[in-house]
């Protein structure tokens, strides 16, 4: 089994190469973090006594990727599995965000997302069965006002995984997108879970369980895992009640948690 | 004088026990992750003791990048001034967490930090420890007790318990002490496990959720100020001839759990060798 996995240098991509090589999977990873890489490959080597390859590589950028895309046609790697992690968030009333960073967001999510894994799926392994994974969030169940640019990039990843997963069925492809909730990856997220209380701490969702469920299940051809009950019955809710609503209970909540993230991490 | 370097040395047990070994005329070299931490201890310590010979140094233990930087200039300044003699190695600064968290590296953070972190610094520091016939104290805790390894998951990786974490990784600190005495003992090298006891510091209210948070809160009130561990750890490095023990709680030796064997301290020394990429034989050729 050789797996992909983009934004492998931190947070839920870091764990999900951690799931893999416990598993014994051959991992190429990629990052624009090289420093974080080297160290996470290094990591996983001692650990797991695998090989692993890495290349940095801004996904963003188009000349990038096809450098990336050489290295991997020279050596001819042929892929099993995609992982694409890669992913920011960037919070805050659209108006007064940085307008570039605001693009970014867009370019990174879904741009990007759609170049790798368009450009992976060409070098899948023939004869194999293949599997994707996109990571959404549970922000893409509503809109979401202070994370609106966030959220509708996580709700393009949504709809588009659902149809591609039509398309690619009859080619043996399994697609399966998660939409997990707050998970502590970083120092920053575990600030802003703790401003959120103790629902913050109820709708987090634990990094390795996550990373083992989402990899079962992919290979087990499901095509949506929203980990935690909470989660779940958050989002049958959100199918049922009418969207404005929802935006708008959103907006209420998260202005008195970010205000409050906004003074503890100041 | 001799020298002494304490980690987690600017907040709770490590800056009373750097405090009090100025007090005694160490000269202690303290490492922190914090800059405004380091210069709030360094401060504190001079205004309790205007003489104390204390310099900090800075570095984040849970990268191991870092731990390998701080050691070379720990190890440059020994060799300027104190003719490459360390006297003491006090592998003291620890964390709690709530949740499974890694390092760059991938490792789970409290084994990180707790255990490996000492260890490679150890490793680094070896030299200058065996040509002062020096001696390595960890902070452990009565908490290693009622647990085993999991080898085949030491990160807990699977079924990630915070407590567990902990436990475990207090019972490596024991594990490590024990394997550095089979090995260096020889040599003159001493290891040992200070027990702090129930203390009152913030440890569990860093970095942690809710839950952990509020528990840590009520349970810290029935501490011990950070004072009473910092003796136990200025009585194993004042005492002439190094203590035979190995386990040490309030000046005295403890019992420990029936854990701490040779064959267990061996398995995670060669572990943890691998995963910090080093060989402590090494140490010994040069
Ligand atoms: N308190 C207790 O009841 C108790 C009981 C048994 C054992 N222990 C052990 O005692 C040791 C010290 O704990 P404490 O209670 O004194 O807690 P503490 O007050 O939180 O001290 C921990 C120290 O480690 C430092 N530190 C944390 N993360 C670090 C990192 N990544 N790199 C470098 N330094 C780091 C902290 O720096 P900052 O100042 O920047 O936070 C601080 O100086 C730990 O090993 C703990 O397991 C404590």
């Amino acid at each position: 089994m050789t797996v992909l996995i983009t934004g492998a240098a931190g947070g839920l991509g870091r764990a999900l190469a951690n799931e893999c090589g416990r598993r014994r999977y051959n991992l190429f990873l990629t990052d624009i973090n090289a420093e974080g890489l080297s160290c996470i490959k290094q990591g996983l080597e001692r650990q797991f006594d695998i090989t692993v390859a890495t290349a940095a590589c801004d996904l963003t950028n188009k000349e990038s990727v096809d450098k990336l895309l050489d290295i991997i046609d020279k050596h001819e790697i042929r892929f099993d599995m995609l992982l694409n992690a890669a992913g920011m968030d960037f919070e805050g009333e659209f108006i007064r965000r940085d307008r570039e960073q605001l693009v970014k967001i867009v370019l990174l999510n879904n741009a990007a997302t759609l170049r790798i894994t368009h450009a992976i799926l060409k070098r899948r392994r023939p004869g194999r069965q293949f599997t994707i994974v996109f990571v959404s969030s549970l922000a893409s169940i509503v809109p979401m006002p202070l994370k609106a640019t966030y959220a509708a990039s996580k709700r393009f990843l949504l709809d588009f995984a659902a149809a591609l997963r039509q398309e690619l069925r009859k080619d043996d492809v399994n697609v399966l997108t998660l939409c997990p909730g707050g998970m502590v990856t970083t120092k920053d997220t575990m600030l802003g879970i703790k401003a959120q209380g103790l629902l913050g701490e109820a709708t987090t969702n634990p990094l390795e369980s996550v990373s083992r469920i989402t990899i079962d299940r992919a290979l087990a051809g499901k095509s949506i895992y929203v980990p935690g009950i909470l989660n779940r019955i958050l989002s049958f809710l959100a199918r049922i009640i009418p969207r404005t609503w929802a935006a708008a209970a959103v907006y209420r909540r998260w202005n008195t948690a970010q205000s409050k993230w906004l003074s503890i991490s100041s | 004088m001799n020298t002494v370097v304490i980690t987690g040395a600017s907040s709770g047990i490590g800056l009373e026990t750097a405090l009090l070994l100025t007090q005694k005329g160490y000269n202690v070299l303290g490492i922190g992750r914090s800059e405004i931490n380091c210069n709030r201890a360094k401060e504190w310590i001079l205004s309790k003791n205007p003489d104390a010979n204390i310099t900090f140094y800075l570095a984040d233990l849970m990268q191991q990048g870092e731990i390998t930087r701080a050691a070379d200039e720990i190890n440059e300044y020994l060799n300027e001034k104190c003719n490459g003699k360390l006297y003491a190695l006090i592998n003291n600064a620890g964390c709690v967490r709530s949740w499974y968290m890694t390092t760059n590296e991938g490792y789970e953070q409290q084994f990180a930090l707790n255990h490996l972190a000492g260890f490679l610094l150890t490793y680094k520091l070896m030299p200058a420890l065996l040509k002062a016939g020096g001696r390595v104290i960890m902070t452990g805790s009565q908490s290693h007790k009622g647990i085993k390894i999991n080898w085949d998951n030491i990160m807990l990786q699977k079924r990630y318990n915070p407590l567990t974490a902990y436990k475990q990784s207090k019972l490596c600190n024991m594990l490590f002490a024990k394997g550095l005495n089979d090995r260096f003992a020889i040599h003159g090298i001493r290891a040992y496990v200070v027990d702090p006891g129930l203390v009152k510091t913030d440890i569990g209210n860093k970095e942690t959720g809710a839950l952990v948070n509020f528990i840590w809160s009520l349970r810290k009130r029935h501490g011990v100020p950070p004072s009473v561990p910092a003796e136990t750890y200025a009585f194993l490095c004042d005492k002439k001839n190094a203590p035979e023990g190995l386990y040490y709680c309030l000046c005295k030796e403890k019992k420990y759990s029936r854990q701490v064997t040779s064959e267990n301290a061996d398995r995670l020394f060669k572990l943890s060798e691998r995963l910090c990429g080093v060989h402590y034989g090494e140490v010994l050729k040069i």
